[in-house]
């Protein structure tokens, strides 16, 4: 073994953007595979579609900042923030051909064989369909509509982030000659897809835009229209708040949610057959660099086909809806105390249910021996039963802590609105921290019973929201044990603003302690190795990108600790490397459900360790976010932990494997079972259902008591 | 015994805390929550001797906010102690009322003896410490303003030292003076081995096997040292000393990092872990033991002795006791005359129990007194009682609150001196106390009077109450007509104060008992 090798060399990294774009290349595959049904396949292009959007707006755009602040600094893949932008601009461009290709190509067609027809041109319309829409059009997309045109005295509008428009050239009717420009937004109040009658009984839509572009002489009525095509801007709206200065933060957060309208445009989506001349002042009045603009061989902004995967009907061209099973160790209208001092359950989400979670709050908060609830939350969903139980819980007289992160991307404006809800309620709201994110996710009930205060707690790695709890795969803990009892009171202690414990039990939490502790654990693998010993590390996780981390990791590899990764999304580490990465493997599941638990297997010399969290290993993790890793203490709990690994680690259907070229394929499976482990985890989890019990099956009359 | 609460509030140098603990049958308190909130009351407190009203705002604030989370404990008692930072500002009182008007907690503002022995209650309570003592130790409460070192043998407490050196002392007298922090450690070190050397030449007669070190810091320092540690954290002191070593070669920010210390530049840090370093040279013990808890657990213990929530497992008045047999010895006045007043002071309290109505801790002190009313002799034989006021009053005797200090002083002052007016002695002592004085040292006078010889001639003391008179009957061998013609003189204080007279008989003996 080369002693001298260089784990930090750019070489051996690969940039966090373009592995960010392999893993939306990664989701459109998904969209292209024929063994999936068809509706799935058009959710897959929407979701590809919506995480370009956010990638543009957070990650284009702050390399953007960087450029313009003259800012030379190279990743940790070595390139310097133009030779990024440079790299992913070539890279986008490839993804959204595939995607527009796929879309057009196979998609409109197998639909269409399906009877469901989704018009991008007003032209195709049936004279009969034509009628409908005009007075469509007239009844209620006219009213909404506020078109401006550009001239001497009306100077460019504003276009709103992520807006669909429609820009048109326009000559007067009496002074011919002079053109002139206008813009109409297409109004986000209005459905973009709009269903229309057919004679045959089939489905079919219509784009909102479509409808405006056909009436659109209609808002002109003193013009000729030359032409009018749909475009679409994506501003700068990277949240960088300037802390220190912010003395209220909920206030802070409104501003920005006003300015990001007026960030700087980074690209300007237009159809493809636009006009040179229209296309030429929007550029200038967008102040849009050539190499920012992208025309679309098609709609524009995919994301709409959610709404195309949610049609009624068709339930064939869907997976089947899966339901959550219960979780065996939780008979339903159990108290969950009770079954949480038999003894730590694991929950694993979605293919166990969410319910004891909403659950736990909801008796917590009408339970008399309950002292407080403190509960961190990150995203909610839009009508949480967690929110009304919590605000009904301080209704109840009880200590309500709510540590509510207004940081959370792209849903402040959400946030806000709970937030001064709970606080109505008499709940305790904490709006994050100065300078930090507060990603963890735990929430702390303090009973008080007989033989004294008792603390039930719920460990995560997901955000304690209903809605996505069902799309995204987390696991859970609940458990009584003290230690762990004792640190989350701590926790809480500390993100109210009191100093930190002197020591934690168990817990492990960012920004402090958690890089350390991990760099420790590797490095204690690579120490068994070195010594001759097994040594075996498995880690799950979402993205992986921090140098720190990754070179440990390579350190620990070319000691011969055999390393197995599975990352969905960012990985920055590169595989096959001689004397480097030879004994890392990494893969990535994109399934049906999104891929969202983190676990961390250590084998310690036969002494196994396993953690799960809410971070990744990420520097934004691991340095700038509250952060909780949890250890999985009893040994059944470290078996469902392990499970979940192995059988994602022999997935043959959704992995895709990482090789040393920086290609996700996916591996042969000839001659080998059919791995799929999503669908396993959804039959495992059937499974392990109890059989519905004698008692709950008795039928018997319960005379009623009368009451006190 | 159903689950009781009890929660302890403390106001320190530089944070405020709140500890929540839980009594149930004869286990020990369970921590159930430990809040800290940091607030430098330290800085104006020694610096301007008195404390401004933001400090004052934060001060209240933090303890309303500590009260919310008591009550949403339900806890059913508490009790709020102020460390030496609001002891003799010139606010103190005004501060004490501000907090009591805006939270409605009443702080008790702890004297440095019972500051002390709090802290001491805590470590007394582990079943670790009994085992230490057994062969040698020196306890050290390192504080902000002082430290004090408490040093036991076989089981017994020897001496208690109160050392004017205390971390924030030292950071004001020796920090902030624009000096490189190397310089800054040396002259800690110098510093503190200079007031460490009289306390070694006095009391460090034999080799110490443990040093208890109570202080800031120490836990998060020795858990760098130890850390495979258990719940003992246990080290050796070379091992120690080594660390600090190490330390000490670091900026303060590396400092504050390698103990994971919240704040980047803890000002304490550096005279803490320099402090720690000298005094474990200076005792040069075998092994460190850091317990790791702080004032409310003493508080707790304190709280639970008090109701009898628990049973104490190490006897405290024992060390009163035996710190003032040391004591005693120290200044060469321990003797066979000692003894015998010793159980005949305590025969005479015992016995009068009805009409002094005093109690047990009463007894202790009389005990005590008695063991010390010969010790001024030792500096001076024409002023023993007033040199032995003062022995006593510059003593530390660990397990005695001030004021006890006080009484057992007095005690002493008023076996031989007549009895001054309360108004004279009212700075000192309340009415309560001036009585206890006034019947302790009555008692004491009676007891020295049937010793006047120092030969102890009497055997089979019977001492019984009969009518108006307090009837003590003695067999004697030899000749005690001495004490006979003393005894009326001497006794005149005390029928004063128990409106009874003591009358001596005695049963001649003739045959000696061998």
């Amino acid at each position: 073994m080369d002693s001298k090798i260089d784990f930090k060399n750019p070489k051996y990294y690969e940039n966090r953007e373009l592995s960010w774009i392999k893993f939306d290349e990664r989701v459109l595959s998904e969209a292209r595979d024929k063994n999936i049904p068809l509706l799935e396949r058009l959710k897959f292009i929407s979701i590809t579609s919506s995480n370009l959007d956010e990638f543009f707006m957070v990650r284009v755009a702050s390399l953007k900042d960087m450029v313009h602040a003259n800012y030379k600094k190279r990743d940790i893949a070595g390139m310097t923030a133009t030779e990024q932008l440079t790299a992913i601009n070539e890279a986008t461009r490839e993804l959204v051909n595939t995607q527009y290709s796929t879309y057009m190509r196979s998609l409109i067609p197998l639909l269409n064989k399906e009877g469901i027809y989704l018009l991008d041109a007003h032209e195709d319309l049936t004279e009969e369909q034509g009628k409908f829409v005009d007075r469509y059009f007239e009844e209620s997309v006219y009213p909404v509509l506020t078109p401006m045109a550009v001239d001497a005295s009306r100077p460019f509008p504003l276009i709103r982030n992520k807006t669909l428009n429609i820009a048109a050239l326009l000559t007067g009717k009496q002074s011919e000659g002079e053109t002139v420009f206008a813009t109409v937004q297409v109004p986000s109040v209005l459905p973009r897809l709009v269903q229309i009658p057919t004679e045959d009984g089939s489905t079919c839509f219509i784009l909102l835009e479509q409808i405006i572009e056909r009436n659109i002489s209609v808002l002109f009525s003193n013009y000729n229209v030359l032409c009018a095509y749909p475009y679409r801007v994506m501003r700068n709206a990277d949240l960088t708040i300037d802390e220190d200065e912010a003395s209220d933060l909920l206030k802070e957060i409104q501003n920005k949610l006003k300015m990001r309208q007026w960030g700087e445009v980074i690209r300007l989506e237009i159809e493809d057959m636009a006009d040179k001349k229209l296309l030429k002042f929007l550029k200038t009045e967008l102040k849009v660099a050539d190499e920012d603009i992208f025309r679309i061989a098609g709609p524009i902004d995919l994301t709409f086909l959610m709404k195309v995967y949610g049609i009624e009907g068709y339930d064939h061209l869907r997976y089947k809806p899966y339901t959550p099973q219960r979780v065996p160790e939780i008979a339903p209208e159990d108290n969950i105390f009770d079954a949480i001092r038999r003894g730590d359950i694991f929950l694993h989400h979605p293919y166990e249910t969410f319910d004891p979670v909403v659950d736990f709050i909801r008796q917590a908060s009408k339970d008399p021996d309950v002292l407080a609830i403190k509960q961190t939350l990150y995203r909610v969903s839009g009508n949480s039963p967690i929110i009304s139980s919590l605000a009904q819980a301080a209704e109840n007289g009880k200590q309500v802590t709510v540590l509510v992160e207004l940081k959370a991307r792209f849903d402040e404006e959400h946030n806000i609105v709970w937030a001064k809800k709970l606080e109505q309620a008499g709940c305790h709201v904490i709006y994050g921290l100065v300078g930090l994110k507060t990603h963890s996710k735990i929430a702390l009930v303090v009973r008080r019973e007989e033989d004294g205060i008792r603390r039930y707690v719920h460990l995560g790695t997901g955000n304690y929201n209903d809605s996505t709890a069902k799309l995204y795969t987390d696991c859970g803990i609940f458990t009584c044990k003290e230690s762990i009892g004792e640190d989350a009171t701590a926790v809480f202690n500390m993100l109210s603003g009191y100093s930190e414990p002197l020591s934690w039990n168990e817990l492990i939490l960012a920004p402090y302690w958690l890089r350390d502790k991990f760099i420790k654990l590797i490095d204690r693998e690579k120490k068994h190795a070195k010594n001759g010993g097994e040594a075996r590390i498995i880690a799950k996780m979402n993205s992986l990108c921090d140098p720190g981390i990754i070179e440990a990791l390579y350190e620990a590899s070319a000691a011969g600790v055999k390393i197995d990764l599975i990352v969905r999304g960012i990985c920055c580490l590169r595989v096959g490397i001689p004397g480097v990465s030879e004994n890392i493997t990494v893969r990535s599941i994109v399934g049906n459900f999104l891929e969202h638990s983190r676990i961390f297997y250590f084998w310690n010399d036969g002494d196994t360790e396993i953690y799960m969290g809410s971070a990744d290993w990420m520097p934004r993790n691991l340095d700038r976010r509250v952060e909780i890793i949890f250890p999985v203490l009893e040994t059944s709990l470290k078996e469902k932990a392990l499970h979940i690994l192995e059988v994602e680690l022999a997935d043959n259907m959704k992995a895709r494997v990482l090789g040393a070229d920086g290609k996700y394929e996916k591996l042969d499976r000839r001659g080998k079972v059919a791995v799929n482990s999503q669908e396993q985890f959804c039959e495992e989890a059937k499974e392990e259902v109890p059989k519905q019990d004698a008692m709950t099956g008795r039928r018997v009359f319960v005379p009623a008591e009368p009451a006190e | 015994m159903a689950i009781h609460s009890y929660a302890a509030i403390y106001i320190g140098t530089y944070d405020v805390s709140l500890k929540v603990f839980e009594f149930s049958e004869r286990k020990r308190p369970r921590e159930v929550d430990h809040i800290r909130s940091r607030l430098d009351l330290g800085r104006e407190a020694f610096g301007k001797g008195s404390i401004g009203y933001e400090l004052v705002d934060a001060l209240c604030d933090t303890l309303a906010q500590f009260k919310q989370i008591m009550l949403g404990y339900r806890v059913e008692h508490y009790e709020v102690y102020a460390s030496a930072v609001l002891r003799g500002l010139s606010n103190e009182l005004f501060i004490l009322n501000q907090i009591f008007i805006r939270t409605g907690l009443s702080v008790k503002v702890l004297s440095n003896s019972e500051h002390r022995f709090i802290s001491y209650k805590a470590v007394a309570g582990r079943d670790s410490f009994e085992k230490m003592i057994q062969t040698s130790a020196a306890v050290v409460d390192v504080g902000g303003a002082s430290m004090q070192i408490t040093i036991f043998r076989e089981g017994r407490l020897i001496t208690t030292q109160h050392i004017e050196a205390g971390t924030l002392r030292i950071r004001n007298l020796l920090g902030d003076r624009g000096h490189s922090l190397k310089l800054y450690e040396t002259q800690i070190e110098e510093y503190m081995n200079k007031k460490l050397d009289p306390f070694r030449a006095m009391y460090m007669t034999g080799p110490v096997d443990y040093v208890i070190l109570i202080s800031d810091y120490g836990t998060e320092l020795i858990r760098k040292i130890e850390k495979n540690g258990a719940d003992e954290k246990l080290v050796k002191s070379e091992k120690f000393i080594r660390f600090i070593d190490k330390l000490q070669k670091k900026t303060l920010e590396e400092i504050t990092s390698e103990l994971n210390l919240p704040n980047d530049r803890e000002p304490l840090i550096v005279p803490s872990i320099i402090l720690f370093k000298t005094l474990v040279e200076n005792i040069a013990p075998k092994e460190v033991w850091v317990p790791g808890f702080g004032i409310q657990d003493g508080m707790a213990f304190d709280y639970a002795y008090r109701n009898k929530l628990l049973k104490m497992a190490h006897d405290f008045d024992a060390d009163v006791i035996s710190a003032a047999e040391f004591l005693s010895e120290h200044y060469n006045s321990y003797s066979p005359h000692i003894e015998a007043l010793r159980t005949l002071s305590t025969k005479i309290y015992d016995t009068l129990n009805k009409i002094h109505g005093l109690g047990k801790r009463q007894r202790l002190l009389l005990e005590t007194a008695t063991i010390l009313h010969d010790c001024g002799k030792y500096v001076s034989l024409a002023d023993g009682p007033d040199s032995a006021y003062q022995i006593i009053m510059s003593s530390e005797i660990i397990g005695l609150t001030h004021l006890e200090r006080e009484i057992v002083a007095m005690t002493v002052l008023y076996n031989t001196r007549p009895l001054d007016p309360y108004e004279d002695v009212s700075e000192k002592l309340d009415q309560d106390s001036y009585l206890i004085v006034a019947k302790l040292s009555a008692i004491l006078r009676v007891a020295n009077a049937l010793d006047q010889s120092h030969r102890q001639k009497f055997k089979n003391i019977r001492i019984a109450v009969k009518n108006r008179e307090l009837v003590i009957t003695v067999e004697a061998f030899e000749d005690i007509s001495l004490e006979q013609a003393l005894f009326e003189n001497k006794t005149a204080y005390f029928e004063s104060i128990y409106s009874m007279k003591p009358i001596l008989r005695q049963k001649r003996v003739f045959l000696r008992e061998m």
